[in-house]
């Protein structure tokens, strides 16, 4: 109810065309989109399989490691949650000049932690154990993702949606992947017949686009002008293209118009000369790739101001055979968020007071570890059993209550497959997802599980 | 006279009995389109394979084939970032173009090697007259910017 309020507080409600049938400038016929109440969304991907023990309950080595006593304890993500930090075994901060590895924990970001700023979902219930079918059930919001690795979603993405029912363009939605494996380049649209590539998102994988491949092979290709070289280039091309009379031309994978091509040109461009000064707005510490990832995205944020943006984190997954580098990566995570929002809220006027912002992980990590031990000897953690499916969902920004939790350990409010629907309510076209019926039945915004 | 009319009766007779040829003035043509056959699309490594070789005129080596196709992944519009890579190709100074004064001199030349190098296939005729009225009629386009539009067209996709 208090949501409500808010949203009438805003004079957002636009109760009379909240069902009235439309016809919109994409072709579409069906239910109007009502007043979202974020004018851009970002949805994190929080980062390739979390423990309930390290994260929301703060058992940092105690529930992992066989330690035991209250100075194991703690809180080491104190830009998201609130709680103080353990006082032994530091190991998850940077190194200092003299001293134990990884013992100078990151500053705080952060005045304000974001559940102190948001509400969280302190525990939901993932889809499965898997990576690639939990980012796709995140990002479609359903469980039918049994198609498998190197196959595109079989049910839209919340970019298709909000593409086909805002009538936005490709650069209006984006995705920031971490990398190349786990199919990530192929979850930015999917194989739906009524959606697909032409209303698919932006996928950009910064570590390999501005790497060292992207050093050698993009960074110094020619500038055509745009006026001179690059319209009569394209209209050869037409010409061409006339001539072979192709009629799928979905071959090329999301498609921006000419315009919107020039711009991510020059933001290429931008890109490269930023890098090489050093200035990519990365975060403080920025010394693994998801760092690297947040930096690009916000770069990407600053340069589009897109309606909707997924970023993907994963450098945690380094649990399978590294606990130590897991608690450093699970900070580090916790740091890029607190760097994301801030660098939002300071850096980017066009989205400041208006953007909503959720996090949810894809999997969690096992009970019980494997038999790998680290450069500490501490036990690792796969992720195939029920302890697997525990995670948590946390929002914040734009139409979000401020310093609520709900749910908790062994009280489990929220499934997986809300995220994205509670994402599709920030922009407004909730209705005409559950409408489409390609999501899970068991799908509720997380709104309306307060 | 009488032989006379005799002769021309024979020669009326034998001269009704020959066949008769008609002769239409057609010439044998195909008559599909010169690029119906493609219907297989490349593979980002077949792709750039052949556009490599078609523009330095020599095989990629497969360390820069993997690196070149792991940018192809890292970007959603594939258009856009084949158009990045040709970019940076047609900058390298080791690229073999046709002189732009070589074309202007011998337009027909140069599409006819254009459309065997690219689409490996002769140009129609409706081909030749719109590249040579649109490069005659723009002074500013180069052989670059002719191989640039082959590279994009939706035909260099396929084969």
């Amino acid at each position: 109810m208090k949501r409500r309020k808010f949203i009438k507080t805003l004079g957002l409600t636009g109760a009379a065309s909240f069902m009235m049938p439309s016809i919109l400038k994409s072709g579409t016929f069906g239910t109007s989109a009502s007043n979202g109440f974020a004018d851009h969304v970002v949805f994190v991907g929080f980062a390739g399989g979390l423990r309930q023990q390290e994260t929301m309950m703060q058992r940092y080595l105690t529930d992992s490691q066989g330690l035991n006593g209250s100075s194991y304890e703690g809180n080491i993500m104190y830009n998201m949650l609130n709680g103080s930090s353990p006082t032994d075994k530091i190991v998850y901060g940077t190194d200092p000049a003299f001293g134990l590895p990884g013992s100078n924990p990151i500053p705080q970001i952060l005045a304000q932690t974001l559940e102190t700023q948001g509400t969280t979902f302190k525990e939901i219930q993932a889809a499965g154990y898997g990576h690639y079918s939990a980012l796709v059930t995140l990002l479609s919001g359903s469980k039918s993702t049994t198609q498998g690795l190197r196959r595109r979603p079989a049910m839209p993405t919340i970019f298709e949606y909000a593409r086909k029912h805002l009538d936005l363009a490709a650069t209006d939605t984006w995705f920031i992947g971490n990398g190349l494996g786990n199919s990530t380049p192929l979850l930015n649209y999917s194989n739906h017949p009524d959606y697909g590539a032409k209303y698919g998102a932006n996928f950009l994988a910064p570590s390999v686009a501005f790497g060292n491949e992207g050093e050698k092979h993009i960074k110094n290709g020619r500038v055509y002008d745009y006026q001179q070289e690059m319209s009569k280039i394209y209209e050869m091309q037409q010409f061409l293209n006339k001539s072979y009379n192709l009629s799928a031309r979905d071959f090329g994978g999301v498609e921006n118009t000419p315009e919107e091509k020039e711009d991510i040109k020059a933001f290429f461009r931008e890109m490269f000369n930023k890098k090489a000064s050093n200035l990519i707005a990365r975060p403080p510490v920025s010394d693994n790739n998801d760092m690297n990832t947040i930096g690009y995205a916000c770069e990407v944020l600053k340069w589009f101001k897109p309606k909707v943006t997924f970023i993907n984190l994963n450098n945690i997954d380094t649990c399978h055979a590294n606990f130590t580098g897991y608690l450093k990566n699970i900070h580090r995570a916790d740091h890029a968020i607190g760097h994301l929002w801030n660098y939002i809220q300071t850096q980017i006027p066009e989205m400041a007071d208006n953007t909503f912002m959720m996090l949810t992980p894809d999997i969690g990590r096992n009970l019980e570890p494997n038999n790998v031990v680290d450069e500490n000897d501490w036990l690792s953690y796969d992720h195939s059993d029920a302890n697997a499916t525990r995670i948590f969902s946390q929002m914040v920004g734009a139409g979000v209550q401020a310093n609520l939790q709900v749910g908790g350990p062994g009280n489990q409010i929220g499934d997986i497959t809300d995220s994205m629907l509670t994402v599709g309510e920030a922009l407004g076209i909730k209705n005409m997802i559950q409408s489409e019926g390609l999501i899970s039945g068991d799908a509720v915004s997380l709104f309306d599980r307060i | 006279m009488k032989r006379l009319l005799i002769y021309l009766f024979c020669f009326l007779l034998v001269s009704s009995c020959a066949k008769e040829e008609y002769k239409y003035g057609l010439t044998s043509t195909d008559i599909l389109q010169p690029s119906a056959n493609k219907d297989k699309l490349k593979t980002a490594e077949q792709y750039i394979a052949v556009l490599y070789v078609n523009l330095f005129q020599k095989a990629i080596s497969t360390k820069e084939l993997i690196e070149l196709e792991r940018i192809v992944r890292s970007v959603g519009d594939k258009r856009l970032v084949y158009e990045l890579i040709i970019s940076s190709f047609l900058n390298d100074p080791e690229i073999i173009l046709p002189e732009n004064a070589d074309m202007r001199s011998d337009i027909k030349t140069f599409l006819e090697a254009s459309y065997q190098r690219f689409y490996i296939r002769k140009p129609s005729e409706l081909e030749l007259e719109y590249f040579r009225n649109y490069i005659e009629n723009n002074a500013n386009v180069t052989p670059e910017m002719v191989y640039f539009s082959f590279a994009i067209s939706d035909e260099f996709f396929f084969y």
